[in-house]
């Protein structure tokens, strides 16, 4: 393990980051060493977000990094390693609402927190979510939606899900601004959560890893 | 610069339990110290859900309207919240608010035209907020079209540029600048609004970078704000800003505000 790369990362300096994973895979240090520094370093940022000492452009650029290193690791990786995963969650905002910048914050951290998630964007449709449920059949499907009006796409999803004969054994949390009890209620979903940090929790508890 | 004032909003989870239990004095203790704060206009937004939003926005019309004398800006992407809401009101409201997307539009601008208060419009459609300047501008082209072709003029229409958070991207203060400008250069009639917060949305302390965003929209032709009228930073910011920009004649106001001791 490189501290001075899990450092680099952490303290958001882009090009020393990115040259120093550059200069450690040509002396051969094995690509799987580079991505665990790179998992460390995210945790670390995730902590620092929890703590209010880092804020969206932090998450941001720490995705940038992980992606430009990512792109490296692959040149000097035969095949196709795939780094190992958690519980599957499919995360999204509901139709009619373009909010994101919540359910982002919320991918970063269930990712960061070794869950394999899936973000379907937004303004997404019940049938793309109940379409995704049977593709990669995963533990929890997460809700976003920010305007009053996503309370009624929550709730269609919902149904769409039931519907599709889906509903039993997967866990559906809700979030967003305004989201709470009524609205959880109101939606059909099991929980709702007020921030990244909760949905970390709610999936840990539900997948058993709590 | 007219203040919208922000404050009763659903989204704001003490409001949103005032409007569930009916508590009026709560609303109403909003609505006045806006009012005396100097707000031209009291926004009003249920934030409850679709069902009972129109009943909910009815309820709030009233009670504010119980308590202070000034317009209201009706605040509701439901036609028919709005539409029960309307018969309620004492002057003409500011509607809040008409966009690109189909639905809202074709719900919405028929109310804003028999309303007659204004009609504030967004720079978005069915497709999203477009990122650049150019795709904001041909959506507020589009809009004004229908505006005008509803027989409301150009002096009624607000348009909100819509502003991101620069805590996502780094050009969303520019693009939002850039775009008032545009519209502004080819529709000298309109007014301009934007929800000011949003642009630093996720980033510590906010106000720090609400008060510059507000002082380079003013430059760009910002007129109208929805804020929070009892910020007493904003105010101050907004005051020097136009005392600079020469829009406040004679610094009159500012001097004012320094005899009535708001500018500490």
């Amino acid at each position: 393990m490189s501290e001075k790369l899990v450092s680099c990362i952490a303290e958001m300096q882009e090009e020393e980051a990115l040259a120093l994973a550059k200069e450690l895979l040509s002396a051969g240090t094995p690509p799987t060493a580079i991505l665990d520094d790179c998992r460390a370093a995210m945790e670390i940022v995730g902590e620092r977000f929890e703590e209010g000492q880092y804020f969206i452009p932090e998450l941001i650029l720490a995705g940038e990094m992980l992606k430009s290193i990512s792109e490296e690791v692959k040149l000097h990786m035969p095949g196709d390693h795939d780094v190992k995963k958690g519980a599957k969650v499919i995360v999204g905002t509901v139709k009619g609402d373009i909010h994101d910048i919540g359910k982002d914050i919320v991918v970063f951290m269930l990712d960061v927190n070794g869950f394999e998630v899936y973000d379907l964007g937004v303004d997404v449709a019940p049938q793309v979510f109940v379409d995704k449920i049977v593709e990669v059949k995963p533990a929890v499907v997460a809700l976003s939606g920010f305007l009053t009006l996503s309370y009624d796409s929550m709730k269609e999803t919902v149904e769409a899900i039931e519907a599709a004969g889906l509903r039993n054994g997967l866990k559906i949390m809700v979030g967003g601004g305004t989201v709470d009890d009524q609205v959880r209620q109101y939606a059909g979903a099991d929980a709702y959560g007020v921030d990244a940090m909760a949905a970390v929790a709610l999936a840990n508890q539900w997948t058993g890893a709590e | 610069m007219k203040i919208i004032g922000e404050k009763i909003n659903g989204t704001r989870k003490k409001v949103k339990e005032a409007v569930l239990s009916r508590h009026a004095a709560f609303i109403q203790d909003l609505a006045s110290a806006q009012a005396e704060a100097g707000a031209t206009w009291i926004d009003v937004n249920a934030g409850t859900p679709t069902d009972r939003e129109p009943d909910d926005l009815v309820w709030l019309v009233q009670t504010v309207l119980a308590a202070v004398d000034k317009p209201l800006c009706l605040d509701s992407a439901n036609p028919a919240a709005l539409a029960a809401a309307l018969p309620e009101v004492k002057q003409a409201p500011l509607l809040n608010s008409i966009s690109g997307e189909q639905a809202r539009l074709a719900g919405v601008l028929p109310l804003a035209a028999q309303a007659g208060g204004g009609v504030i419009a967004l720079a978005m459609d069915d497709q999203g907020i477009p990122a650049t300047t150019e795709g904001r501008l041909a959506i507020v082209q589009r809009l004004i079209g229908e505006t005008r072709a509803a027989g409301i003029p150009d002096g009624q229409v607000y348009v909100d540029p819509l502003v991101m958070t620069i805590g996502a991207s780094g050009d969303a203060g520019r693009v939002a600048l850039a775009t008032v400008r545009a519209v502004k250069a080819e529709f000298p009639e309109v007014h301009f609004t934007s929800g000011l917060s949003n642009v630093s949305f996720g980033m510590p302390k906010r106000s720090l970078i609400n008060r510059a965003f507000l002082t380079l929209m003013l430059e760009a032709g910002l007129d109208t704000a929805i804020l929070d009228p009892l910020d007493r930073e904003l105010r101050k910011a907004m005051l020097a800003a136009e005392a600079v920009l020469g829009i406040d004649r004679h610094c009159l106001n500012y001097t004012r505000a320094f005899r009535a001791g708001t500018l500490e």
